[in-house]
Formats: C-alpha cells, structure tokens, sequence
C-alpha cells in the first residue's frame, strides 16, 4: 500500500502537468468554439524541439527549454494562421477533423526525424528526497515548482494586462467582445502563442521526468479533455482545479484495495485484495470524463459553453 | 507473389476497408456523428468472430455475432452521449477506442493479452483448395461491401435517412420538429457499429491472426481520411476513398526499393502524407472527390 503522502505527491505532479495543457486546451476550445485534437502535439513539438537545442546543439537545458517554449507558441500561431484561421466560419466538424489531420501530421515529422523510440533528456541522476515518508526528486521538485508559477503567472496575465482581459471578454461573448472594439483575430494570436507555450512547457517537464517519444502527446489527451471538462469548458480555474482532481483520483484509484470499499459500502463481501490493474490508468480518467458528463456536463465550476 | 496475388489482396483489403468507411460514412457523413472510437468496433468484430472461429462455430454464425456485439457496444457508447455535442462525442468515442484496446491488452484470459489470437480458421478453405480460395474470399468480403453499400443507399433514401440528414445539419431543429433525434443517433451507431464489426471478423478471417496492435487508433485515422477524402455523405465515395487509401498506404511500403531511406522513417512520412491530405481536404475541398448528391424536393 503506498503511503498517502506519495499518493499527493504524485497527485500533484500529474495534475500540474494535465494543468499546463488543460489550461491552453481549454482557452482554445471557449475561444474558436471547438476541441483541438492537436494539442497533446504541441507538448511534443516542445519537448522535441528541447531535445534538439540540447543534445545536438550543445545548448545548455535551461536556455533550450525557454527557446522550445518560446518555438512551440510560434508554431501553434503558424498552425492556425495556416489552418484554422481559414475555417472560422466554418462549421465545428471541419475544425475537429483539421485539428486530427494536424495531429497526425505533427506527430509524424516529429516520428520521421528523431524516430518512434523514446528518447532522454540525459541530465544526470535525479536527488530523491524523503518529505513524510514519501519520495520525491529534485526534478519532480523543479517540474511542480515551474508548472505552479507558469499557473500563477497565467492568472496575473488573465487579471493585470489589457491582452489578458481581451482574453476573457472572447472566450465569454466573441460577438460582444467584437462590437467592444477588441481586436479579435490578434488577440486569438496570443492565445495561440500562449497555449502554445504552456503546452510545449508542460512537455518538456513530462519528457524530463520520464522519456519523450511521439505518442506522448496523444496518450495524454483525453486526461487533458477530462481535465478542461470537468473544470467547465473555458473556465481556466476549473482546468486546473480539474486537472488536479483527475490526478488525485488517477492515484487513488490505483492505489486503493477496492474490495475494502466493496465491503465498506455493504454491497458484498470480497475476500481477495482487489486493485484496478496500473494499464487501466487511462480508463480510469475516461470513467471520470463520461460521469462528469453525464451527471455534470457543465463541470464542476460551470461552463456556458459546450455541451 | 505473383502479380495478381498482389492484386487480390489489395482488393481484398479495399474491400474490407470499404465496409469500415461505409460504416464511418454513415455515422458521420450521413449523420453528422464524430466517431473517434472506429477501431474499437472493428476490433470488438475481429475478436468475436476469432473466439468463435477457433471455437469451432460456424463461420456465417461468427459473423453475425461479430456484428450483434459491435452493435451492442454502439448502442452502449451512444447511450449515455447521444446528447452531447461534437466535441464531447468526439472525445468520449476517441476514449472507447483507447478502453477497448486496454481491455484486448490486458484481459488475457479472454484475449490471450498481447500474443494476440492465431490459427483463426479460414471459412470453407478446404472446399475452395488453395488455388481458388483468395478469389473466393475478394467475392465473399465485396458481397458485404455489397450489402453495406444497398443497405446504406437504401436508408438515405428514406424517412429515417431524411431525419439523420437533418439531425446532422440542426439537430436543434430536428428536436424542435418532433423528430426522434436520440433514438435516430442510438441507431445509427449501433448500425454503423455493427458493419465495422463484422468488416472485423471479415479482416480476422483473412489474416488467420489478430493482436491488438492491429487495433491502434491509427486504423481510426485511416478510415476518417477515407471517408473525408471520398466524400462525406456519398456512398460511392467512401469505396473511392478506401481504394485511394489502401492502394496509397500498402504502395508505399514498395517505395524502400528506390528511395535510401530507413523502413521506420517511410512509415512514418506516409502518415505525413495521410494528415496533410486530410488538412488539405478540409480546408481547399470540404467535399471531397464526389460530393454529395443533393436531393431536390419540389415545393408545391
């Protein structure tokens, strides 16, 4: 049985890595009105793009990462200004399938280049630390630390600038915030560039704690839309409120011995200990995703838009 | 291989790849539903009919019942979705595809795990001898892309086509009509479950083995370009588009003999190749290569 603090403290990183991508995902999804498949790709372009400016440039990790994030934002303005910018008026299936043929495509350059196989960061041995019984790295230190801040920088961002409130005012009313005088179509490109960066950030901070190889960003994905979803499509709070709740639930799934539940709620005995198998990890989080629809579509802290 | 061994396994594969676009085709193209989760039909169609096969019932009987599961497993997945919007039935499908791979996966007792299932027997193979038997199985898998193809022209010209058509377009004003908007999308995913599952067992039959690295999302994507490619909501264009596809995708593999390039890396620009087209489809020709036909209604 793992101790409860190892349960939060996986919790946590998880959650803050669904955050960064929900985050984007969901800005995106309240802003253009549709749910972009592509955006597990941009973590990988990110990651990616790392791993190129370190290990065959010769740059150091630091400078590499800022780059990549900085790389993975311009790409995901040069996808929409070459893709979905033309589809803005066209109708939401259009927008879906284009964001699936960009997915394909973006992961497959990546494939083609570096390779399906996993690939390193190689930046040595990680320090574990004990804090109350559980073990945690010095690079799952950083990885927590880095996605907080970006999480609080974002929020200043939504709050304090004149960019951050147009923001707000699209994803709420794009028709209002027109007739306001914000310009759209430029604000829509810093939202791009924004979750692109976040998303190319959050993979570099999965590659570096575990690997990186093309289907990361696709064997994400539909956390990360349970994330966006549960917290209430647009709802940024909610995105990251809900990425950390998938997480929590992701770890306590797995950890617990479900036939003491079985047995706690009377519905029969169970003699055997009982645990979700670890593969079934992804099933876990789509379970949450199709109760939280059914029960409740506008998640937990309410959405307008979407369902 | 002879020449026209290649020849009838292409067609074959263009068969069987014609029935899963003529299922997506419908779901999709006729009733506006995005199915992410294609593959998990095919593969819960390849696996009943191989339990079954290597169970030693009969064949017609495996088939049918790869149908009925795939159909039931439709009907379950649309159930609790069939109100939501695109995106949600987009993600919830995309997920089903994923669950049911995970199930294959790990659940060895039922699908031997990552071995994957051999030996499937392949139907009447004794009566037909080896000569013959390729070319009867091309007759045997057309003949349901036969079906699918009746099956589906005929149901567009009908009311229900009529309803789905208008469930795709407004599903709001389908309701506000009084159509059965619910019951028109639990059905049309059980019907287009039920052909992907049994062009499942059909592929079963046909390669003697499944695993489920048969059954990765990428089939899903495959099927969607042809569908998107072909034309969404033209029956013909979906057989169109399979052909395009298969004879593009397996082609390429031919492609290692000229070009100096590494196996992985060809592979891996073909599925390039397969999204670019899908982009460029959706952006310079939304209606692919044959358009729908519209159907005129006079006023008076």
């Amino acid at each position: 049985m793992m101790s409860i603090s190892q349960i939060l403290i996986n919790s946590l990183l998880l959650g803050s890595q669904l955050g960064l991508l929900a985050l984007g995902l969901t800005m995106t999804y309240s802003i253009l009105g549709f749910a972009n498949f592509a955006h597990g790709e941009l973590a990988v372009v990110g990651a990616y793009l790392t791993f190129f400016l370190c290990v065959s440039f010769k740059l150091n990790f630091f400078t590499s990462t800022i780059i990549a994030v900085v790389l993975s934002g311009a790409v995901a303005v040069l996808c929409d200004r070459l893709i979905f910018k033309k589809l803005r008026e066209a109708p939401v299936l259009a927008l879906i399938i284009a964001s699936l043929g960009l997915s394909l495509l973006l992961r497959y350059i990546i494939s083609a280049i570096w390779g399906p196989d996993p690939l390193s960061f190689s930046l040595g041995l990680a320090i574990p630390y004990r804090v109350m019984g559980a073990f945690i790295t010095s690079t799952q230190i950083v990885i927590l630390g880095v996605a907080l801040a970006t999480m609080v920088f974002f929020h200043i961002l939504l709050h304090k600038t004149k960019m951050g409130k147009a923001m707000r005012a699209l994803a709420d009313d794009r028709a209002l915030a027109q007739d306001r005088g914000i310009a759209v179509e430029k604000t829509i490109v810093w939202v791009w560039f924004i979750c692109g960066c976040f998303a190319g950030l959050a993979g570099v901070l999965m590659a570096w704690e575990t690997a990186l190889w093309p289907e990361l960003g696709f064997n994400i994905i539909i956390p990360v839309f349970c994330a966006a979803i549960l917290g209430g499509v647009g709802n940024v709070y909610g995105a990251v409120i809900g990425a950390f709740l998938i997480g929590f639930v992701e770890n306590v799934g797995l950890a617990l011995d479900w036939s003491k539940v079985i047995g706690l709620l009377g519905i029969s005995t169970w003699d055997a200990p009982l645990f979700i198998p670890t593969e079934y990890k992804t099933a876990i989080s789509f379970l949450i995703l199709v109760f939280v629809l059914i029960f409740l579509p506008t998640g937990i802290m309410g959405s307008e838009k979407g369902h | 291989m002879e020449f026209y061994d290649i020849f009838v396994y292409f067609a074959t594969m263009i068969g069987i790849y014609s029935i899963l676009s003529l299922s997506l085709n419908l779901q999709y193209g006729f009733g506006g539903l995005v199915n992410f989760g294609l593959v998990a039909f095919f593969a819960t169609g390849a696996y009943t009919g191989a339990l079954l096969a290597v169970n030693d019932v009969p064949f017609l009987l495996g088939i049918v019942a790869a149908g009925m599961v795939s159909a039931l497993l439709g009907f379950i997945v649309a159930l609790p979705t069939s109100k939501l919007s695109v995106s949600y039935w987009a993600i919830c499908t995309l997920g089903i595809g994923e669950v049911v791979r995970l199930f294959l996966l790990n659940e060895e007792w039922l699908t031997k795990g990552s071995f994957g299932i051999a030996g499937i027997p392949r139907p009447w193979e004794d009566f037909w001898g080896d000569t013959y038997y390729s070319f009867f199985y091309l007759f045997f898998v057309w003949f349901f892309v036969g079906l699918a193809y009746l099956l589906i022209w005929r149901l567009s010209n009908s009311p229900f086509g009529r309803i789905l058509k208008a469930v795709r377009e407004e599903d709001d004003l389908a309701l506000a009509m009084g159509k059965p908007v619910f019951i028109a999308k639990l059905k049309t995913m059980a019907l287009g479950a039920s052909m992907a599952g049994i062009a499942g067992a059909l592929y079963a039959y046909y390669i003697t083995y499944i695993s489920p690295s048969d059954f990765t999302p990428m089939i899903t994507f495959l099927v969607w370009s042809m569908v998107i490619i072909g034309g969404k909501g033209n029956i013909l264009g979906s057989i169109a588009g399979a052909t395009i596809i298969v004879v593009f995708y397996n082609s390429t593999r031919y492609l290692k003999d000229f070009l100096d390039f590494p196996a992985e890396t060809l592979a891996s620009l073909r599925m390039v190749a397969i999204g670019l087209l899908i982009i460029l489809t959706v952006l310079y020709k939304p209606d692919g290569i044959l358009k729908e036909k519209e159907k005129r209604y006079p006023l008076d």
